[in-house]
């Protein structure tokens, strides 16, 4: 019972999704119909409507992915508009990899020494008290 | 501690004296694998100051410095950026912006998507040192990226250089709790250069980073353009414009903010001054004569649209349909 309803259900929120994020992804182009500027800058022009459609999607990906990571879903939205397109792809495609600056050191006890070496030797910055 | 002896004497020797040179050949072991993993650091070659045209010595005034608390280097680098700037914005509006509690940190991303929304436009320099210094010349404080741990182990630091001294060879950083700290160009190279020496300057629209080129300056005002919209933007492109008039991308985007913010006479100019900078750029023919069109001058429309629809390329069938509607 439960599956029929999930079945007939998603197709109808994916839809929704993808056309509530609609007005985001189209509003900076002018009504006019003039090229804009970063689809101008936007080399290949050829699959640019292919590109506006996974936009869109990577869009809504970043935003589920920043829900999971704990954000506050109130706040997503504004935070992954003010990301431009190539920032969205690197994010949708490589969060985890992400370097998050954070100035905690996520390592064994055991390293504490070869840190300790290389903070002496002037290479790393990890114990305020070598320098 | 002796050192090793030479290896013919060795069997020699009584066993707990080997057992100490076996525990030193580890360390030097250890120290020599330590070296590789991190790469052979040294402090950073630069020019004379005279060759880079700054001065030996700076440090900016008026830079508030905000004590990072735990994992929150990010959000307090940004609020002493743009509190700098003249925005006043506390750590904590800016941490549900930019702070991302599943990695106990901030990524770059969302650093600069942040900068947006509190209406500065990033750019990210092209990490060179010598462009950092270049910055601090101009007076514009520096968000950097630095891995203060090693690659293995990393631990991802945000902090903001606010000076440095080359004679002393120091960059003077607000970084983590202490402010004004003074780190040896040696060691702040070593770290900055495992961010692949990722580094920002935030600025109001209508101000230019000293250190950037063209395109890199046209991509990030063109990003702020897309968060924040034309009519913020246009300041930025008239500046652009103004620091490099041969520069048609610049024109064409000084044309769509303009249009943007309803000044159609002044976008058909900015159109005008990119074709005439680049006449191949058959984009920059196509808004020329779309805006034209859309001024009532038909004739003049219908010449540039055909120039545009001359030029081969991804517009040209937007050209040719613009010439049919006209």
């Amino acid at each position: 019972m439960m599956k029929t309803v999930a079945r007939a259900l998603s197709p109808l929120l994916i839809l929704c999704l993808v056309l509530g994020s609609l007005p985001v992804a189209a509003a900076p182009s002018p009504a006019s119909g003039l090229i804009t500027t970063q689809e101008a800058l936007s080399q290949d022009q050829v699959s640019a409507d292919r590109e506006r459609i996974n936009e869109i999607l990577a869009r809504q990906d970043v935003q589920d992915q920043l829900v999971a990571q704990g954000v506050d879903p109130a706040e997503v939205e504004a935070r992954v508009a003010a990301l431009s397109d190539a920032e969205v792809r690197q994010m949708a495609d490589q969060l985890e990899q992400l370097p998050a600056g954070a100035s905690v050191v996520g390592a064994l006890f055991a390293v504490f020494v070869i840190l300790l070496v290389t903070d002496i030797l002037g290479l790393t910055n990890v114990f305020p008290f070598t320098r | 501690m002796s050192f090793p002896l030479p290896a013919k004497r060795r069997g020699r020797r009584p066993a707990p004296r080997s057992r100490l040179n076996a525990r030193l050949a580890g360390v030097v072991l250890l120290v020599l694998g330590v070296l590789g993993l991190a790469g052979c650091a040294s402090a950073p070659r630069l020019a004379s100051p005279e060759a880079m045209g700054v001065p030996p010595r700076v440090q900016l005034e008026g830079i508030p410095f905000h004590a990072q608390r735990d994992y929150q280097c990010g959000p307090a680098s940004l609020a002493m950026v743009l509190n700098a700037g003249g925005v006043d914005a506390t750590v904590d509006e800016l941490i549900p912006q930019v702070f991302l509690p599943g990695r106990d940190g901030s990524v770059q991303p969302e650093m600069l998507a942040t900068l947006r929304r509190q209406g500065r436009v990033p750019f990210v320099l092209d990490g060179r040192i010598e462009s950092l210094l270049e910055e601090l010349a101009a007076g514009h404080p520096v968000v950097v990226m630095q891995n203060l741990s090693l690659p293995a182990w990393p631990m991802w630091h945000y902090a903001v250089a606010i000076g440095y001294d080359l004679n002393a060879e120091e960059m003077i950083v607000h970084s983590g709790m202490e402010a004004a700290r003074r780190e040896s160009f040696k060691r702040f190279d070593a770290t900055w250069a495992r961010s692949e020496r990722w580094a920002v300057v935030a600025l109001p629209p209508g101000e230019l980073p000293a250190s950037t080129g063209p395109v890199r300056s046209l991509q990030a005002i063109a990003d702020f353009e897309q968060a924040n919209g034309s009519l913020a933007a246009l300041p930025a492109w008239e500046a652009l414009t103004r620091r490099w008039p041969e520069a048609a991308m610049g024109w064409f985007a000084l044309g769509n903010a303009r249009h943007g913010g309803d000044d159609p006479r002044g976008a058909a100019e900015a159109f005008r001054r990119a074709t005439e900078a680049a006449p191949s750029l058959a984009v920059a023919w196509l808004n020329l004569g779309l805006t034209l069109a859309g001024l009532g001058a038909p004739e003049r429309a219908r010449d540039a649209l055909e120039r545009a629809a001359a030029l081969p390329g991804p517009w040209q069938s937007h050209a040719e349909e613009a010439l049919g509607r006209l």
